[in-house]
């Protein structure tokens, strides 16, 4: 309790009788700041980032080894894993190409479907609530499940089986993006402050302005949490659904191939590849959020 | 006549009518494509020679019928899935409650928890798997890790959520920490815990049949890739593909009907 | 009947402060608190050189326009907050001493009543962390409810009852524990008028049986002097006590006595009594 709110009053400083100065002013203001930014914000990041690097000195030194009873054959030492990043970069970029492609676009085309999916359903609420749900069932069924399906269906599409893997891995990442934005979209159009659909009704306003005057801002936020969903997502089906594809490339594929190859090391460096590229992706995410949302009071 | 209006207009009404729509679409779909394939059961199949499957006495591998291949493993992949599933809610659980006591520790932890969010954990899948070196292991361990970080987001949140009025009045009859804990924020923070459940326990399954895929030993999974590689009934596949759907919502569901049980006070939200 | 009988006089024994408590008047002296200024630039001082005495038993009421210190107040006397300088003293004992021996009781503008717990359940967990045991919180909670109205909801959960009834309950929660002193920020303002009369004729009724001393935070002025048997008047920047008004009207007041010339020129008192608004 010493730490929370109950203590925020003053501290027991005696007041002065004298008047104040100028100069004790300032210094009291700067101190104040000092003291503001060096406690609360230097820990928040100090704590994580010494825990994380006892961790890496844990591993380089192979003690962690011994704690989860492993060998440096399947967890290699964090220095061969950077070595062999470093030395592969064009492969590495390659593949990293792949799978970005295949999860940014998925997402777009995905969420931009979402979204128009949840302007249908709120035009038509009541069927189109019922809709979304529905297609919410779809995220329940395993990737692993659908992976195949759709890699069958897109067979035909083209000769190349390049594209047609891509687009079969297109698809799968667009599915999850479709539905968790449809479902935020809806919720955005629909769930306005109290009164402000009669507030508009007062200045006998058209659907469309209304629309476009009061649904869209409200969805904005709405549209970030979906993303905060499907940003990762995309990623993890992009990764996955590239164990199932006919053409071998991609991140995730070669994590696979690693691994049957029992090259481990190499399995590693793909695994800290695709854990930077989501984290990046993540990062830009919460950029964009920031500006976007610049000001508002619940992000 | 408005009790039939009131019916036909009813939200399961839509629902019913929605997936009456989307049969339809598949019938299409399936006829469509059996007019160019040569094995149109391996891209699309009817729903109806889905169904009669089902049914079918036909043995498949020599033992079984694809009914009975699809439920044997079925069993396999649900109990690792559950394994993992209630140790990562307890982990994550206790997590929370740590980190909410200590706040050195919510510091450290923060950071990664929110690491592990962006990480495809599903694609660490197979480094798992080489590192404990057993199926039953590495599926408990990704069911696990896959449902101990919502729980442990969710349930951190709940704490949090806590009204400042509530703590207080708790401060306001020199409450000890413990009395604060057991009766004030374990309580409040069992909403938001359930939260974390609906979300983790479909996860905790399709990662566990994940894991199937990547080696023998039975389990949902290895019967899925083995089907698509025809060494036996390609209706196994379409079975396990809509038997993991219904599973995964039906978990969602039973993780409802738990919270229910547990806290009935919870007023109906909108 | 008899039954009604037999616990009204129950309680009008138990719940009489011991004689000892009857000493216990606060004493504010001196008193100001000041918040840092979250820029760091000068400290808001919210309340400055507040001296004021509360006798044993005494109704009495903080008004004041929003930023004038009184919930500060209030919140200082519980031990809620920390005084900058000055003293508050209660039978002797600092705020934090008076605390520790778990003998406040607050109630909040918001009932802030446990979700998970029936009405009963609520009013008994005060008593739970005091450690009483289990015959007796089962008989104080009965007496409770009784007190307030509210008998026959004891195993109703709190969003099953009105916004009212919430509150009546976290009364009988305050003072389940029986306490010295009763502490009210602002508990009926989220409430409707209709509402807010009865509670106010059953507040009135609970303290006149039990005759705890009560502090009662409030922005209406009719209301502070309907119950109180002293007004002090609170002006903002700084928060500073601009008058003590002491209300003479007799006692049971009924709704009526508002119609009354004293009454409303008891308020002209009081509302003229506010500086710098």
């Amino acid at each position: 309790m010493e730490n929370g709110y109950l203590n925020t009053g003053a501290s027991p400083i005696k007041m002065k009788t004298s008047e104040n100065t100028d100069r004790d002013k300032l210094n009291t203001k700067k101190r104040n700041k000092i003291n503001k930014i060096n406690k609360e914000s230097i820990t928040t990041v100090l704590y994580p980032v010494l825990f994380g690097v006892f961790i890496l000195v844990l591993w380089q030194t192979q003690l962690l080894h011994k704690v989860l009873g492993a060998d440096t054959f399947t967890l290699p030492l964090p220095g061969r894993i950077v070595n062999i990043i470093f030395d592969n970069v064009p492969a590495v970029l390659k593949n990293v190409q792949a799978t970005v492609i295949v999860s940014v676009s998925g997402l777009i085309l995905g969420s931009v479907l979402g979204y128009l999916l949840g302007i249908v359903a709120m035009a038509f609420p009541k069927w189109g609530y019922g809709g979304i749900s529905i297609a919410s069932a779809f995220t329940a069924v395993p990737i692993v499940a659908i992976a195949p399906i759709l890699n069958n269906l897109t067979q035909d599409f083209s000769d190349d089986p390049n594209v047609r893997s891509m687009l079969a891995k297109m698809i799968v990442v667009m599915i999850t993006c479709t539905v968790s934005m449809s479902i935020n979209a809806y919720r955005g159009f629909t769930e306005l402050k109290p009164f402000s659909e009669d507030l508009m009704k007062s200045y006998a306003a058209s659907k469309t302005t209304v629309f476009l005057k009061l649904r869209v801002p409200n969805s904005l936020p709405y549209v970030f949490t979906a993303l905060r969903v499907s940003v990762p997502a995309s990623i993890i089906s992009a990764l996955v659904s590239e164990y199932f594809a006919e053409y071998i490339i991609g991140v995730g594929r070669q994590i696979r191939e690693s691994i049957v190859l029992a090259q481990y090391a190499t399995a590693w460096a793909y695994i800290l590849v695709a854990c930077v590229i989501g984290i990046l992706m993540y990062a830009i995410l919460l950029i964009a959020e920031g500006v976007i949302l610049k000001g508002r009071r619940n992000r | 006549m408005n009790r039939v209006k009131r019916v036909l207009s009813s939200k399961q009404m839509v629902t019913l009518i929605w997936v009456i729509c989307l049969i339809i679409v598949w019938e299409i779909a399936a006829s469509a494509i059996q007019q160019t394939k040569r094995t149109p059961e391996n891209v699309l199949p009817h729903i109806y020679q889905i169904i009669d499957s089902v049914f079918s006495q036909k043995l498949v591998n020599g033992s079984q019928t694809v009914s009975e291949i699809v439920l044997s493993n079925a069993a396999v992949t649900l109990v690792r899935a559950g394994i993992g599933f209630l140790i990562g809610s307890a982990i994550g659980f206790a997590l929370a409650l740590l980190m909410n006591m200590f706040l050195p520790l919510e510091k450290i932890a923060f950071p990664y928890l929110m690491i592990i969010q962006m990480i495809p954990i599903l694609g660490m899948a197979p480094i798992i798997l080489a590192i404990t070196k057993d199926i039953d292991k590495s599926r408990i361990v990704i069911a696990a890790i896959l449902t101990f970080y919502p729980v442990a987001t969710n349930t951190l949140a709940g704490f949090k959520a806590v009204e400042k009025e509530k703590h207080e009045l708790m401060f306001s009859i020199a409450a000890k920490k413990i009395d604060v804990y057991k009766k004030l924020l374990i309580p409040s923070c069992i909403p938001y815990f359930f939260t974390g459940l609906k979300i983790s326990a479909p996860m905790a399954i399709t990662a566990s049949i994940l894991v199937d895929t990547l080696q023998g030993g039975g389990g949902l999974g290895c019967m899925l890739s083995q089907s698509l590689k025809h060494a036996m009934s390609i209706y196994v596949f379409w079975q396990i593909v809509f038997f993991s759907a219904v599973i995964g919502i039906l978990s969602f569901y039973l993780m409802s009907v738990v919270e229910k049980l547990v806290s009935p006070y919870k007023k109906v939200r909108g | 009947m008899l039954l009604a009988k037999k616990i009204n006089q129950d309680y009008s024994r138990d719940l009489l402060s011991e004689t000892e408590e009857l000493e216990s008047g606060i004493k504010i002296e001196n008193l100001s608190v000041q918040f840092p200024d979250k820029n760091g630039g000068e400290p808001v001082v919210a309340l400055q050189n507040i001296n004021l005495e509360v006798k044993p038993g005494e109704f009495v009421s903080l008004v004041g326009p929003s930023g004038c210190g009184k919930t500060t107040l209030l919140r200082t006397i519980a031990d809620l907050q920390q005084p900058t300088s000055g003293t508050i003293s209660i039978r002797g004992l600092t705020p934090r001493e008076i605390r520790l021996q778990q003998k406040f009781g607050i109630v909040f503008q918001n009932p802030v009543l446990y979700e998970w717990r029936t009405v009963r359940r609520n009013v008994c967990m005060p008593m739970e962390i005091m450690g009483i045991p289990k015959k007796e919180r089962t008989r104080r909670v009965t007496q409770m409810l009784e007190l307030v109205g509210l008998y026959n909801f004891g195993k109703k959960y709190p969003h099953e009852l009105s916004g009212g009834m919430q509150q009546r309950v976290g009364i009988a929660r305050a003072l389940a524990l029986r306490p010295e002193i009763l502490l009210m920020d602002e508990p009926f303002s989220a409430l409707d008028e209709f509402t807010k009369e009865k509670l106010h004729l059953d507040l009135q009724n609970i303290w006149s049986k039990t005759k705890k001393t009560i502090i009662f935070v409030t922005h209406s002025i009719q209301e502070a002097v309907f119950l109180s048997d002293k007004v002090v008047v609170l002006s903002p920047h700084p928060g500073r006590i601009s008058a003590i008004v002491d209300i003479n009207l007799p006692r049971p007041r009924g709704l009526e006595i508002r119609d009354t010339i004293e009454f409303n020129s008891l308020v002209s008192k009081v509302r003229n009594s506010f500086e710098g608004v």
